[in-house]
């Protein structure tokens, strides 16, 4: 079920008013929002619910293992439960996500044809987040920072809707409280609620939407039929699009969320501001980033021993972060591009160079990188950067709109946080009344400039 | 009572100034009323909507609920802020010149059968009679880079994964000029929601290509509408004689010139089983209407993406027996492979003819 459909509104209105007349009976609430979620999920195909019931039941009751052991002291049991739990999550994400490209590989590899059997399974929406997410809790579990979770109660935080398909992650630590404590049914976040889904659907269905039909698509299809303006141009909306279509939809999740009385973690925090790599993902897809910093990066040893140990493990990490993504080459060297740009930043003195300068050069890494990230193939992305560097081709889509739509996507990024802020809560100020109308005035403006068909996020393929 | 109760307003309208919420009922209220705001408000586009989805239960519940919305906000002239904005987009403009295209083939097609829009064409140069495997030939090999072959690629979004790899391949030669225009969910099924007769008068009319490209059924596996307004049943046989009908229009339409020819492309293999036979019927129509054509040419895409099973793989070997990835992971449409492998075989099958051939060989 996408999110900006007729049919994900009419759910969400019976949900919410389940939701809060259930509240007050923690059981049935439960319960309510459990089989919701399955519905949502089974929306898209009913097959893969027994995928997300077998990392329910299998990380909820591993979990409960882990603890037990930790609680009698004996370390050799929560190592193994850790150990099989993780092995479980990996064995799904490695059955559906990535054994049909080591099987190709290595057929290749043996030069032996269809040496190894392909599977082609279709990937189940979301398998990466909520997998993620299972190995966080029990991950936590055996580092004792959190306490299990009853089963509805774990079944509700792995399955929530909002954030069940493409984020963000958000850990036991952040959900469990809110699951157990009941929210005051009197003070809904409406219009911080409202401002977030308008502000993510302007982004998907306007923003992402006119520049992958405009602009990206075109030049990622035939880069040597545009000229380098153009191409260049072409990944300066890639990058853009990226963008408004992940961080809408995180937007969108989080005011769903707040409608229901929980509130997310930010997974975005203008991204293209960043003056270095190492700022941009403390600004980008922050949940995942933070998530590799805890449960990879710092287990490998961090920044701990010889700097040639922290770049060891910062290129480890950048590598799997890309694979995380998608199993093909171009996410491996999508993640290599930023692994060997974070070291090769830590090793150099770039406090000295000028901001707009560092601005320039991390903005434009982050895009070079973009390339692979949204190029078919490797020699796709060759083609691109070559298109770049001298292309024949003439100039067939840019014009004033859409080179003012990308400057001024860019330019939006350095706004401060309080103008945001207050541009929320210009909202907020209104009766809610006044609220819902604005909203469903909103809701117009968005569906008559964006155009027909909405193509589903970018993210949901993860 | 009263003291009581203004004092929890107050409080309330305070807890909301500071941006505490507002109640859950309230918020019901009020984010109710704002869908009420949008639906009627947006009442043209969703009827629209509604009306372009496929034939059953879904298209007459949606008819049925939007409808009488849009009946009642356009009455209270809710409707025009949208329509004044789409005017001012340009879009209406758009629909009125395709409606007034459509009204001019309809006048033309009121005549018999298959002949309707070759009729006028007909009049003025009589058509060479060409045998199948001479087509080609009959191209007027004339064509330099002044006068540059002209190639069109059109089709439903299939198109988007090979066209502009074909056009760039194409244009290696500077005597050829290509153009590349996919419609997305456009079909021979629906011409309400997209009119490939009328579109693909207009190009022949102003672009006059020497050879056309043609892929479409993807979206064609549906109930039909037949002319006096009956729903025909999905492949019943009503439904098999009008859908061979609307090939045969649109073959006899871009054939319409001599000189021109048109290669039909078939669908791939699909993965989904129940869907890849829905298109192998199609690909059966489109092959019996090419056959009976001389300057159409039907290219089969079974044996180029099929496994040494004849099967549907999303993997297949390429020419140095390497595994790439031809197909996207929705089982249907082309990766950049695949693209790259229909391009090399249009391309192919465009220069078997010897005129033809020249233009990349000069």
């Amino acid at each position: 079920m996408l999110f900006p459909t007729f049919a994900f509104g009419l759910f969400f209105v019976v949900v919410f008013v389940l939701n809060w007349l259930t509240r007050p009976h923690p059981t049935v609430w439960r319960a309510v929002i459990f089989g919701s979620s399955i519905f949502f999920y089974g929306w898209w195909n009913w097959r893969f619910v027994i995928l997300l019931l077998w990392a329910i039941g299998s990380n909820w009751f591993a979990g409960n293992k882990i603890n037990s052991c930790r609680l009698r002291g004996a370390q050799d049991g929560v190592r193994a439960w850790t150990s099989i739990a993780i092995a479980s999550d990996l064995t799904l994400l490695g059955v559906f996500k990535y054994y049909d490209f080591f099987a190709v590989e290595l057929s290749n590899l043996l030069g032996m044809g269809n040496a190894v059997p392909i599977l082609e399974l279709t990937l189940p929406v979301g398998i990466s987040f909520f997998t993620f997410q299972a190995m966080s809790y029990v991950i936590d579990l055996r580092r004792g920072v959190i306490e299990p979770m009853k089963f509805l109660d774990f079944a509700v935080y792995l399955s929530f809707f909002p954030q069940l398909v493409a984020g963000p992650i958000v850990r036991a630590s952040e959900m469990a409280p809110q699951i157990a404590k009941r929210p005051d049914p009197r003070r809904v976040a409406s219009a911080e609620a409202f401002h977030l889904i308008l502000r993510g659907l302007f982004k998907k269905v306007v923003v992402s939407s006119w520049l992958a039909s405009n602009l990206v698509d075109g030049v990622f299809a035939d880069p040597q039929g545009h000229s380098s303006l153009d191409v260049l141009f072409g990944v300066y909306g890639y990058a853009i699009q990226i963008y408004a279509d992940f961080s809408g939809y995180t937007d969108i999740a989080i005011g769903v969320a707040l409608l229901l009385g929980f509130r997310f973690p930010i997974n975005f925090d203008r991204p293209y501001s960043a003056l270095s790599l190492r700022d941009f993902w403390r600004r980008w897809h922050i949940t995942l980033s933070s998530w590799l910093r805890d449960y990879l990066y710092i287990p490998l040893g961090g920044n701990r021993g010889q700097n040639s140990d922290m770049y060891r493990n910062l290129l480890i990490t950048m590598l799997l972060g890309g694979l995380w993504h998608g199993s093909t080459w171009n996410f491996v060297i999508w993640g290599a591009i930023h692994g060997v740009a974070l070291i090769i930043e830590r090793s150099l003195p770039t406090e000295r160079i000028h901001p707009v300068v560092r601005w320039a050069l991390t903005f434009h890494v982050v895009c070079f990188a973009w390339i692979f990230f949204r190029a078919d193939s490797v020699s796709a992305a060759s083609d691109v950067l070559s298109a770049i560097i001298g292309s024949s081709g003439d100039a067939k889509v840019l014009n004033a709109g859409l080179i003012f739509l990308v400057l001024a996507s860019i330019g939006v990024q350095f706004v401060t946080k309080s103008a945001s802020a207050r541009m929320g809560s210009w909202m907020n100020r209104r009766p809610v009344l006044i609220q819902g109308i604005a909203f469903g005035m909103g809701l117009v403006v968005i569906d008559t400039f964006g155009p027909e068909g909405i193509a589903p996020f970018i993210y949901f393929q993860f | 009572m009263e003291k009581m109760t203004n004092a929890e307003s107050e409080s309330n309208r305070d807890r909301r100034r500071n941006g505490q919420g507002s109640p859950a009922g309230k918020v019901l209220v009020a984010g109710l009323a704002g869908l009420a705001v949008a639906l009627f408000l947006n009442s043209s586009a969703l009827l629209a909507d509604a009306t372009r989805q496929p034939d059953g239960t879904g298209r007459s519940v949606a008819l049925a609920v939007w409808r009488p919305i849009e009946s009642v906000a356009s009455s209270l002239g809710l409707t025009w802020p949208r329509a004044t904005v789409e005017r001012l987009l340009g879009r209406s403009e758009v629909e009125q010149a395709i409606t007034l295209l459509l009204e001019k083939i309809e006048v033309v097609a009121t005549s018999e059968k298959d002949d309707r829009v070759t009729s006028s064409v007909q009049e003025e140069q009589e058509p060479r009679e060409v045998p199948g495997e001479e087509l080609r030939r009959s191209l007027k090999p004339n064509w330099d880079a002044d006068n540059p072959f002209q190639l069109w690629v059109t089709g439903d979004s299939m198109v988007r994964f090979f066209g502009d790899t074909l056009v760039s391949l194409a244009e290696t030669s500077t005597m050829v000029q290509a153009t590349s225009e996919p419609v997305l969910s456009s079909g021979l099924s629906r011409p309400d929601f997209f009119d490939w007769p009328t579109r693909l008068a207009e190009i022949m009319t102003k672009h006059d290509p020497d050879a056309v490209v043609i892929i479409l059924g993807g979206n064609d596996a549906q109930n039909i509408r037949a002319g006096d307004g009956e729903w025909l049943e999905r492949f019943n046989e009503a439904w098999l004689a009008e859908y061979r009908r609307r090939i045969g229009t649109v073959m006899d339409l871009v054939t319409s010139d001599a000189d021109r020819v048109l290669l039909w492309v078939g669908q791939p293999p699909m993965r989904e089983e129940g869907f890849d036979q829905r298109m192998q019927l199609l690909n059966n129509l489109y092959q019996v209407e090419a056959a009976e054509r001389d300057r159409v040419q039907y290219v089969d895409l079974r044996g180029l993406f099929t496994d040494s099973s004849g099967n549907y793989s999303r993997y297949l070997p390429d020419s140095a027996g390497k595994l790439v990835d031809v197909r996207l992971t929705d089982g249907v449409h082309l990766s950049h492979w695949g693209g790259q492998w229909l391009s090399a075989l249009l391309l192919r099958e465009l220069r078997r003819s010897p005129n033809v051939d020249e233009l990349w060989v000069r």
